[in-house]
């Protein structure tokens, strides 16, 4: 058989299921599916007067025979039929049996094809009528209306049936630690009441056989386990012991309850939604051993427990639970009716800090962070999000230390001692956030747990794994409340909520897109016929009063002018038109970067406005002419207008002073056009850039009033910034800045 | 029969009387015949092809009632036997969408009709010196 040596520091790992040792109170035989014996205990020879070695490999009938019994011979064979064809191992559970005057308790089991009859004596410590016990014990159990009350009753009825020293509920918290919260002892023990027991002491493994195993004895730790022994075969397989109401216990356990003056140790497991929620342990200080129906009974009190835990935890948690989804509720309504999910979120009185305990919550949305409550400053924020960003792998983050896992989380102990993080999107860097300040605890630790593990005197770490359980103080800093089930569960809700507001926004946004993409169509068709249906009778008009000009000599001089006034007001009606289908085209052009020779355009411009324009006295100065990228038409467009106005606007002065020049800064280039015209009102600065808005001074000034709406949409269109500077009758300068790099 | 050197399609009355008013003015010799309608034209260019002669130059308006100015010119230019006539798009747009339609079709030029008596005389006396008495056509 192999054997696997147990140290502490394989403690996690030991397979405690396959010892290959039973206690040796009992005596234990297997046999496989064809009814042969295939394993036997070693100690069989103090009550059966035979050796193990001659039993292997023998028929089970060799086993009957060796039984006292008065039905049939085949009793055996007949219990494990019955128990195979039926499975119903339980209700041949105990089978009584008599050796050498003694009754017995036969306990028949499964280990996977292998049967397990395990033999321990009927003669129990506890005396009681367990039937009329029983029946007590769950009601006055269930008597208790708070959960402690329950636990506390739990724990007194388990003493009255199995009359232990001590008997003690112990409840595992989140990190696997363990914690006494009701007891019963006798009056000369020191109380272990409210003692915290560090993971170690009860391991990984360990925890999953509580699970299987609803009751467990450790009959008496001052006794030697009996080996069982099978086949001489060197791959013969150790007798998985996981069933087995004899399983000897590990070493280390063993050490473990000797260190703390144990003799006999009897646990129920405690099972909370599936999962191990707890035990009631119970200590004797001398040996002590309760038969199997005092166990079966003790394990139905496990089982009342178990379920009333799930009734009264579900109850107590109810009560918080129902205020939280009216939060939920109310932020869902807010979610369905609002436009906005920062509104909806952050902009009422319930908003998301009180979906959880947290003292302070943050929205990280859309580029932004809102803050609610008390929580880390926008700098100590931002840093915490792209850690988040980089280390969150699930939907949902917390912990109630965060500081030990994110060291800057020092700095704001006071409010972010906890953390609950949910992403709404990794892409966008889009979460919910909620903090927990520190909440200082004293924890009664049964001895320091940091000694969980002690060396010994050779060096190597000591087989004895806890020596001291004298209490030891320990102050948990940096900690907060933790993190409820609840609280997890209501974040993923209203995840899911926020979740689905943000996907009919995105509808509604496409539905807006749809929608302008029609109106842009109709713009078209609109810029068509305006283009079209207005120049052709316009076209008219200029022709025929230039043909009357031309041809009519019959018009005196004031009939010639009121047909040249035509003419002007046919211009500038043309004129009109042809802007506002400019202002149009620009708003759904594309974009064609590329590098701009900015020399050459504002040269090539200033010679085309110095003929178009004919101004008198212009002193237009070309200063430094950093490129630029942007879209060459629509740049020509901007200066265009830029100079065009600064020249009209100045041509009363005299000179009319007119600078151009560009500077380049890190991000981008800025031009400033100036002038020493007549200067723009600070009250109109912004609305100088809306469609037909002309300022009272420059009514004298031929305009239209496109002209600077188009300036405004294509630096838009680039990204770019336009302003301005200006003082009534000294000037003005619009300052025109451009991203560098695209 | 013989053939008008410029055949101009094109519904606006006034449009009509202006130009002629101008082609007049530039050269009295230029012999201009207006059609209104582009089924109509289409027919009389084939009448003119087949007794030998043809224009020297279309000028084809963009918006007209029936058989639009695109059409037009893309009939011209999917015939074999008309394909060879200069064709110009004579309209009041000057939306480059039309401009790149027009020559996608084979336009030889798009010209904007401009705005004025004088202008358009200006415009006009241009492309009679250009199409009827500069360009080889053959």
């Amino acid at each position: 058989m192999q054997h696997f040596k147990a140290d502490l520091t394989n403690c996690d790992i030991e397979p405690i299921h396959i010892p290959g040792k039973i206690q040796s109170h009992g005596f234990l035989v297997a046999v496989n599916a064809a009814f042969n014996i295939n394993y036997v205990s070693e100690n069989i020879v103090e009550w059966l007067s035979v050796s193990a070695q001659s039993l292997l490999n023998q028929p089970i009938t060799q086993l009957e025979k060796l039984l006292p019994h008065d039905g049939a011979s085949d009793f055996l064979t007949q219990l494990l039929q019955f128990g195979r064809h039926n499975q119903g191992l339980e209700s041949i559970n105990p089978y009584k049996i008599n050796i050498k005057g003694n009754d017995y308790n036969l306990i028949i089991g499964k280990s996977e094809s292998n049967f397990l009859l395990e033999f321990e004596p009927v003669a129990t410590a506890s005396e009681v009528d367990i039937q009329k016990t029983i029946g007590r014990a769950v009601s006055e159990m269930l008597g208790g209306k708070q959960l402690q009350e329950l636990l506390d009753n739990a724990a007194a009825q388990v003493k009255t049936l199995i009359g232990y020293d001590r008997v003690m509920i112990y409840k595992f918290l989140e990190d696997g630690h363990g914690e006494v919260i009701a007891e019963v002892a006798n009056p000369d023990l020191d109380p272990f009441l409210g003692l915290h027991y560090p993971a170690t002491d009860i391991p990984k493994q360990a925890r999953e056989l509580y699970k299987v195993n609803l009751v467990r004895i450790i009959t008496d730790v001052n006794t030697e386990p009996s080996p069982i022994l099978t086949f001489r075969d060197e791959n013969a397989v150790p007798l998985d012991l996981t069933g087995s109401v004899l399983r000897a216990v590990s070493p280390i356990h063993i050490q473990y309850l000797k260190n703390m003056g144990v003799a006999s140790s009897f646990s129920i497991s405690l099972i909370y939604r599936n999962e191990l929620w707890g035990l009631i342990a119970c200590h004797n200080y001398t040996p002590r051993f309760i038969n199997f129906n005092a166990r079966e009974a003790s394990r139905v009190i496990g089982q009342v427990v178990s379920s009333a835990l799930e009734y009264k935890q579900d109850e107590e948690n109810s009560v918080k639970t129902r205020e939280f989804k009216a939060v939920i509720e109310s932020l869902s309504f807010q979610l369905r009716n609002g436009s906005n999910i920062k509104e909806a979120l952050a902009g009422f009185d319930t908003n998301l800090l009180k979906v959880t305990n947290a003292i302070g919550a943050v929205l990280v949305f859309e580029n932004e962070i809102t803050q609610l409550g008390q929580t880390p400053d926008k700098d100590q924020l931002q840093q915490l999000v792209s850690w988040l960003l980089k280390n969150m792998k699930d939907q949902v983050y917390h912990t109630s230390n965060l500081s030990a896992v994110y060291t800057p989380a020092k700095a704001y102990i006071d409010v972010g001692s906890g953390m609950l993080a949910c992403s709404l999107s990794k892409e966008l860097g889009e979460l919910l956030i909620w903090f927990k300040p520190e909440k200082l605890t004293t924890v009664k630790w049964a001895g320091n747990p940091d000694k969980a593990v002690i060396s010994g005197d050779d060096g190597l770490l000591d087989l004895s794994p806890r020596k001291s359980f004298d209490v030891w103080l320990q102050t948990v800093r940096n900690t907060s409340e933790r993190w409820s089930r609840e609280e997890i569960g209501h974040v993923l809700k209203l995840r899911e909520e926020v979740m689905f507001a943000i996907n009919r926004q995105a509808n509604q946004v496409r539905i807006l897109n749809e929608k302008l993409q029609q109106a842009y169509e109709e713009l078209d068709t609109f810029s068509f016929t305006v283009s079209h249906d207005l120049r052709t009778p316009l076209s008219t008009i200029k022709n025929y009063s230039e043909l009357l000009l031309e041809f009519n000599t019959s018009l005196d001089d004031e009939a010639r002018r009121l047909v040249t006034k035509v003419i002007g007001a046919a211009d500038k009606l043309n004129m009109l038109i042809k802007e506002v289908l400019n202002y149009s085209r620009v708003g759904r052009a594309d974009i064609s970067y590329e590098l701009i020779n900015m020399h050459n355009l504002l040269h090539d411009l200033k010679n085309e406005l110095t003929v178009a324009l004919q101004p008198q006295n212009l002193q237009l100065t070309i200063g430094d002419t950093p490129d630029i990228h942007g879209d060459t038409v629509m740049v020509m467009q901007i200066f265009t207008n830029l100079l065009n106005n600064a020249i009209k606007y100045s041509s009363r002065s005299n000179p009319s002073i007119v600078k151009i020049s560009g500077v380049e800064n890190t991000h981008d280039i800025v031009y400033a056009i100036s002038d020493n015209g007549v200067g723009i009102d600070v009250n109109y600065y912004s609305r100088i850039f809306d469609l037909f808005r002309r300022m009272d001074n420059v009514r004298e000034y031929d305009g239209t009033g496109v002209g600077l709406a188009i300036v405004k949409r294509i630096v838009e269109k680039h990204n770019g910034r336009i302003w301005l500077e200006s003082e009534i009758g000294v000037g003005t300068i619009f300052y025109v800045s451009f991203k560098k790099q695209m | 029969m013989s053939a008008p050197d410029i055949l101009y399609i094109e519904d606006n009355a006034d449009f009509v009387d202006v130009v002629e008013r101008a082609i007049n003015q530039i050269d009295k010799d230029t012999v201009l015949k207006t059609i209104d309608d582009g089924v109509v034209a289409l027919r009389e260019i084939n009448n003119l092809i087949e007794n030998k002669v043809k224009p020297r130059l279309i000028l084809i308006d963009m918006n007209l009632p029936g058989l639009s100015g695109l059409d037009i010119l893309r009939h011209i230019k999917e015939s074999k036997t008309m394909r060879y006539i200069p064709t110009i798009i004579f309209s009041t747009s000057d939306n480059p969408k039309d401009v790149r339609s027009s020559f996608d079709y084979g336009a030889n030029a798009f010209v904007t009709k401009p705005l004025g008596y004088i202008n358009l005389v200006k415009c006009l006396s241009s492309m009679h010196e250009f199409w009827l008495k500069t360009a080889c056509v053959n």
